[in-house]
């Protein structure tokens, strides 16, 4: 069987280029001048970039650092370097890159990566960043600030959740005054907050595509090429252009019923060191991933939840607590996938495990057993994120093509053991 | 008369299946070799071998379907399909009724969810480790210095199996050696060697669930004692046909026939070839 190219390469993917590269260019010259570019290093996982507006300041992502380094076939160097200085096999992987690639003086772009104005650890779900986030501000020499944000408990954050937070947002407001000698300018603030709302409705609304059969939006594959552009550029102009132009094009994507065979559910990240041959086999069976919980990492907007100019503070703090996955707990995370097996009317759920992520990874086995024993078609899969050790391509291939062969035969039989039966009450409900 | 083949490259060997249908369907000839590096040459062996001893041109064969890691290597093949789905099928020809297969060969161990026409309904694999596989099975006796062959009938008669606390395949080399200071007997701690692999396909297993007719397959088939040490941590019989260690190569073989005649009907071969309980 030979592959089938489904890569979608419109004009949007050259849009995309061109602002990550931007991006890496503004961090280059912060690196020759710092006290002109101020630069906050933060994780992707319900990061504030909103706040960052109001200082003129430029987000700097360590996974998304990684994960470029992963695409290129450079993060073994990196892993090998920190596991020689004493990180465990077991650690994850993403800091093991940034920590060997920072010593190595190894970056993405080939450019200069700043010192960054500040380390904002906004610990969200994950603990392993508050090790990571400390290790930087060690090795980096920048000033660390870390926010506590309550993991979810309910359905909804508390008052004092997002009280608890927003005091927090506004200790770093006054932090970054006195390391930038910068005034915060509310304004700008509140004017990111509406450019992020305008963003995520758009980003939204392309999620939504893939609700169509056949889907002109793979929202795995194609989601990742759009994410570096939501978490650097939603609150700002360019990214609310940016968004604007990708739910048009994407709209009148010529797509035909040929083009797609199945639909699924991507649970985890992919393992970005075979990011292409792990496409192509999807691509090989026309397989499209109608919804994943990976491009919810940074938010869970395709539910609702905008940023609200009227409310800055309030409207961070509640992404931050509530409107990402990993600040969630599992129970959440299974409705979150129920929900997009039905509304995205999905074949079977593709679970990946990373290795070295147990926030992310750890219950996937359950995970497993829920959905199966629900009808649903679940196949597990094993490899890493960011460790090429890690990945087998022949096993990987081996379990993907049986999965397929068995969603062929239930195709054409009839025996879809879909639909999903009805949702479960659960004390947690989300959405 | 219609020809099909099935030939399953796996990593240690390679299995080949020939059935012909004529209302009538019989395996008409089956081979078997050691794959080695050249997994191209252990193929055309296999199939070589089928023709010769079929009688047959390759011309006759009018279609043939690979399985194994191997598959995507035939370079005679018409269709490629994976070990899991021919295994089920295959197993399910051999044991009807079969709703649960446990093959396992020289490095994979799966259990199989099988549907009532023997489809695949779920299926899980160990991952990136040997322990549980055929491989464990062979560095095991290799240590002992023990045939292969030898190993399951010796393991039949341990009267106090030892407890292996490794399920890594290289590690278990000093388990082992260290038992034979202790001068523990070989059959005890073969007897122990086979309950650890037993435990750890089972715990693999349930994941499916295990629902009876449990069916096994592959190579490891063939070694009684791993089937008796299955049984007796299943709590269960596990049936095991005569031609269990080809179940990969006949599914194939059969997915081949029905790519020959849209009317082929496999329920009239399986009153020659029904599984045997190993009870």
């Amino acid at each position: 069987m030979s592959v089938q190219a489904t890569e979608y390469r419109g004009s949007i993917h050259q849009q995309q280029k061109e602002l990550m590269l931007q991006w890496y260019a503004a961090l280059d010259r912060a690196a020759g001048n710092a006290a002109e570019q101020p630069v906050v290093s933060m994780m992707v996982s319900g990061n504030c970039v909103e706040l960052l507006e109001g200082f003129g300041a430029v987000p700097l992502y360590p996974e998304v650092n990684a994960l470029q380094l992963a695409i290129r076939h450079q993060s073994l160097d990196p892993i090998l370097l920190a596991e020689e200085l004493g990180y465990a096999a077991d650690n994850c992987a993403y800091v093991k890159a940034d920590i060997g690639a920072y010593l190595k003086g190894i970056t993405p772009a080939g450019g200069r990566l700043p010192k960054p104005t500040l380390v904002l650890c906004n610990f969200v779900g994950c603990n392993t960043y508050l090790k990571w986030f400390e290790h930087t501000a060690d090795l980096t020499g920048a000033p660390l600030y870390v926010l506590d944000v309550p993991f979810l408990r309910s359905e909804e954050p508390g008052e004092a959740d997002i009280a608890y937070v927003v005091r927090q947002l506004k200790e770093v407001v006054a932090r970054l005054e006195s390391l930038t000698g910068r005034k915060f300018d509310y304004d700008r603030f509140q004017q990111a907050t509406a450019y992020s709302a305008e963003s995520e409705g758009l980003w939204s609304g392309i999620k939504h595509l893939a609700q169509r059969s056949p889907s002109p939006f793979d929202a795995y594959f194609d989601a990742i090429t759009l994410m570096g552009p939501l978490y650097v550029y939603r609150a700002r102009s360019e990214g609310v252009q940016f968004f604007r132009d990708a739910l048009r094009e994407l709209e009148q994507k010529p797509v035909s019923a040929e083009d797609e065979k199945f639909r699924l559910v991507v649970e985890g990240p992919p393992p970005y060191p075979y990011f292409r041959a792990f496409r192509d086999m999807f691509a090989r069976w026309k397989a499209c991933a109608v919804a994943s919980t990976y491009s919810t990492v940074g938010g869970l907007w395709e539910f609702g939840f905008r940023h609200d100019p009227e409310k800055p503070f309030e409207s961070v703090a509640r992404h931050m607590l509530a409107q990402n996955v990993t600040n969630r707990n599992y129970l959440q995370r299974y409705e979150q996938i129920g929900h997009y097996l039905r509304a995205w009317d999905a074949d079977g759920l593709i679970i990946h495990f990373v290795k070295s992520c147990r926030l992310f990874s750890a219950g996937q086995g359950d995970m497993r057993e829920y959905f199966s024993r629900m009808g649903v078609p679940t196949l597990y899969i094993e490899s890493d994120l960011e460790d090429p050790r890690y990945f087998s391509e022949a096993q990987t291939r081996n379990r993907l093509d049986a999965f397929f062969e068995s969603l062929e035969h239930m195709k054409r039989t009839g025996a879809r053991r879909m639909p999903l039966a009805a949702p479960q009450p659960s004390p947690l409900r989300v959405l | 008369m219609k020809i099909a083949a099935g030939v399953d490259v796996g990593s240690t060997q390679t299995k080949a299946v020939l059935l012909g249908t004529n209302g009538e369907t019989a395996m008409l000839a089956r081979a078997l070799t050691d794959t080695g590096a050249n997994v191209r040459a252990a193929a055309e062996a296999a199939f070589g071998e089928l023709c010769r001893t079929a009688g047959i041109a390759h011309s006759d064969v009018a279609f043939i379907v690979g399985t194994g890691y191997g598959r995507y290597n035939i370079s005679f093949g018409n269709a490629q399909m994976t070990e899991i789905t021919c295994h089920a099928r295959g197993a399910h020809f051999l044991c009807p009724g079969a709703r649960t297969v446990i093959d396992m060969g020289g490095q994979d161990s799966k259990a199989i969810s099988v549907g009532a026409n023997g489809e695949v309904l779920d299926f899980v694999m160990n991952d990136k480790c040997a322990a549980g596989t055929g491989r464990f099975l062979a560095n095991a006796a290799e240590v002992m210095g023990i045939g292969l062959d030898q190993v399951g009938p010796l393991s039949l008669k341990a009267a106090y199996p030892v407890k292996i606390a490794t399920v890594c395949t290289v590690f278990v080399e000093s388990d082992i050696l260290s038992y034979l200071a202790q001068g523990r007997k070989p059959e005890d701690i073969l007897g122990g060697v086979h309950l650890a692999i037993a435990k750890r396909t089972v715990s693999l297993a349930r994941r499916v669930p295990i629902e009876p007719k449990i069916a096994m397959t592959g190579g490891v088939a063939r070694n009684c004692g791993m089937v008796a040490a299955l049984e007796k941590v299943l709590g269960a019989s596990v049936h095991v046909s005569r031609e269990a260690h080809f179940a990969g190569a006949l599914g194939a073989a059969l997915f081949a026939l029905e790519r020959t005649d849209e009317s082929f009907e496999s329920a009239v071969w399986r009153g020659e070839h029904a599984g045997r309980s190993r009870n």
